[in-house]
């Protein structure tokens, strides 16, 4: 066997035990022995004899485990965006939040939350805010063909301006909405996968599944992206369109993930890094490393959100932004 | 034979009130009960104390939402002695679920979050029904102005929901007949004291506007809330306004780190307001927090504001 399958392996094992962790801990203590009946009777009904509440089944069932499948997909969404986004922008600190994406979902949640109240159910923020990213999406394309921003570099800068200016106008509807709702809109901001549920998770499963194998076929694309754009041209690939197809792919997942979880940082920034180091630079292992080490690494970052301050809820966010922000001095001490 | 069949109506027809279903109205949901809940869960102190006052202690399994941000007072804590807090602040899902609650009394901004991870839609797979405080059925749906029917409403609503309606009309009644011998005596007079809720902030005030209990309470008391034109429930105004409308009294809503004598001092020390017609003549009355959200406090509360208002 080889090393690499090894390590696949290894990484596989990692994922499944700190799944089963995820769907064993949390607010109200169930035994590890329960969950894995409750897990089991659901596979084959009727396999162990059923010694627990429904209470407790519909804690494990349908509270944390579709928590779980959430920040996997999540996870593994936004570090693959991250990656991908780092490849053609050439920039070691691109983001999926980063090119005024998250901002449109931002803004289209906001716009659900505070003003237009829950009119289709318990779709509507998701739905809103989705449109809100492809609406964001839409504003950059037209910006890059206003200022003929093809290029690496230029492309960042107009996600960056439209994001100021979508973010500037959420915060106006924040402004114009219920003072007393606001901290309904800090806490989606900061993230949280407490929205999870069965019936939705069909949605970011698609993209991530549609969109991801796309950009895992691209991947040698992404390879010569990151050499150059000369280069790449000269492999015969069509470097702008290329970019720009990269960019909606990128949207298309980051927009589905934000409008289900809110704003989670620091995932696509910082597991993309993470990766290359264990697997270097061929993107078909980095795409596929990210993913993996997205998905682990979110889990973990719900287990700790969900006890560290029990039976309160923190913001996922947090806990990414603190880990995040000791990853990257770690990062610059490093490059010395 | 005849005796068994009329015995076996009677049975019958005299178990039919037993089977009976109460159907409350909660915001803009019908919510039907088969029978009375059995494990209810209650958010923050006011509607904790509605329940209490009801005596549906027996029927609870605890409470969320207290000591995340206010202090229990001796006689609340009497009352939640033999009850486990669930949650300090707004319990999530798993918490709710994990108690095997049957009922959760809560209201939007009171427990749950528009859109948030605990709504009655949310809860409804789970088999926890909700029914809503009254007081914040304005953040989801058009509602008129505060005022105390409301709370009535809550009680009454309360009592069909556990088949103590009993219960719940006399305090009704009792509540209503305490308030009119007290206008009686009430200062009869056409104005109006101008009054400012002040619940907090510096750079600018939280106060209480149209939709919020304060609004109903100050003008049961013979005054009038000088933001009852704000189209809100609580929000954040400006000082501006306040100096602009002069009002005659503050009162202060009590609770959290700050205290009320801090409040008062912020408002008699800064300069902007040494105009304003409470100011100088230091008129200042001190609600509590449960006082001045939506409970058989509401009673209380309204005696002491007219104490303040009119005494001599």
């Amino acid at each position: 066997m080889t090393t690499r399958s090894l390590v696949v392996i290894c990484g596989l094992l990692l994922l499944l035990i700190s799944l089963s962790l995820a769907v064993s801990v949390g607010a109200v203590p169930v035994s590890t022995g329960t969950v894995w009946g409750i897990l089991s009777n659901k596979v084959y009904p009727g396999l162990i004899e059923q010694t627990w509440s429904s209470g407790r089944e519909a804690i494990v069932w349908e509270i944390r485990l579709p928590r779980a499948l959430l920040a996997i997909m999540v996870g593994s969404g936004l570090a693959i965006v991250g990656a991908s986004l780092q490849a053609v922008t050439r920039n070691t600190l691109a983001d999926p939040h980063l090119l005024g994406i998250s901002s449109g979902g931002a803004f289209g949640a906001i716009l659900a939350l505070l003003h237009t109240g829950m009119f289709i159910g318990l779709l509507t923020v998701p739905l809103l805010a989705f449109a809100g990213a492809l609406l964001a999406t839409i504003v950059v394309l037209g910006v890059v063909q206003l200022a003929e921003a093809n290029s690496a570099d230029r492309l960042v800068l107009a996600g960056v301006a439209v994001s100021f200016i979508i973010m500037a106008a959420a915060n106006i509807l924040i402004f114009l909405g219920d003072p007393r709702a606001s901290h309904t809109v800090v806490f989606w901001m900061l993230g949280g996968l407490g929205l999870a549920q069965w019936s939705q998770l069909v949605y970011p499963l698609t993209i991530l599944i549609l969109c991801g194998a796309w950009l895992i076929s691209r991947a040698k694309n992404l390879n010569a992206m990151t050499v150059g754009d000369e280069t790449a041209a000269t492999l015969g690939i069509s470097v702008a369109r290329f970019r720009l197809a990269v960019f909606i792919i990128g949207a298309l997942i980051t927009g589905v993930m934000v409008a289900f979880s809110g704003i989670i940082g620091f995932v696509g920034l910082m597991v993309p890094h993470i990766a290359r180091m264990l697997v270097g630079g061929d993107y078909t292992r980095v795409l596929l490393a990210s993913a993996l080490i997205g998905a682990i690494f979110l889990l973990w970052a719900d287990i700790l959100a969900r006890t560290l301050m029990a039976p309160e809820d923190m913001p996922i966010g947090i806990v990414t932004g603190l880990i995040g922000g000791v990853f990257f001095i770690w990062l610059l001490r490093r490059r010395r | 034979m005849k005796n068994i069949i009329i015995i076996s109506l009677v049975t019958y027809l005299s178990a039919g009130p037993l089977f009976a279903e109460s159907t409350v109205k909660s915001c803009n949901r019908t919510v039907t009960f088969e029978k009375p809940p059995e494990r209810a869960v209650s958010n923050d102190v006011n509607l904790t104390e509605m329940m209490l006052v009801l005596g549906l202690a027996d029927q609870m399994v605890g409470y969320t939402g207290i000591s995340g941000w206010k202090t229990l007072d001796a006689e609340m804590r009497l009352g939640v002695k033999e009850l486990p807090e669930l949650s300090a602040k707004y319990p999530t899902k798993e918490v709710l679920v994990g108690a095997d609650a049957d009922f959760f009394f809560a209201g939007w901004n009171y427990g749950m979050k528009v859109g948030g991870e605990v709504t009655p839609e949310t809860l409804k797979p789970f088999g926890i029904k909700v029914y809503e405080l009254t007081e914040s059925c304005s953040h989801i749906m058009d509602k008129q102005k505060a005022s105390l029917e409301d709370m009535y409403n809550d009680i009454l609503n309360l009592g069909k929901i556990f088949e103590v309606e009993d219960r719940a009309k006399a305090l009704v009644a009792n509540y209503k007949s305490e308030l009119e011998s007290f206008k009686a005596n009430l200062k009869n007079t056409d104005e109006r004291l101008r009054v400012f809720v002040y619940d907090s902030g510096e750079d600018a005030p939280f106060t209480a506007g149209r939709y919020a209990m304060p609004t109903a309470l100050v003008e049961v008391s013979g005054g009038q809330n000088i933001m009852d034109d704000f189209y809100k429930s609580w929000g954040t105004v400006t000082w501006e306004e306040v100096v602009d409308r002069d009002p005659q009294v503050v009162v202060i809503v009590n609770y959290g780190d700050v205290t009320a004598e801090q409040k008062r001092e912020y408002m008699m020390s800064n300069p902007a307001f040494k105009n304003i017609s409470a100011i100088k003549n230091n008129r200042f009355v001190t609600l509590e927090y449960v006082e001045a959200t939506p409970g058989p406090r509401n009673i209380k509360a309204v005696k002491k504001l007219a104490d303040a208002f009119w005494a001599k």
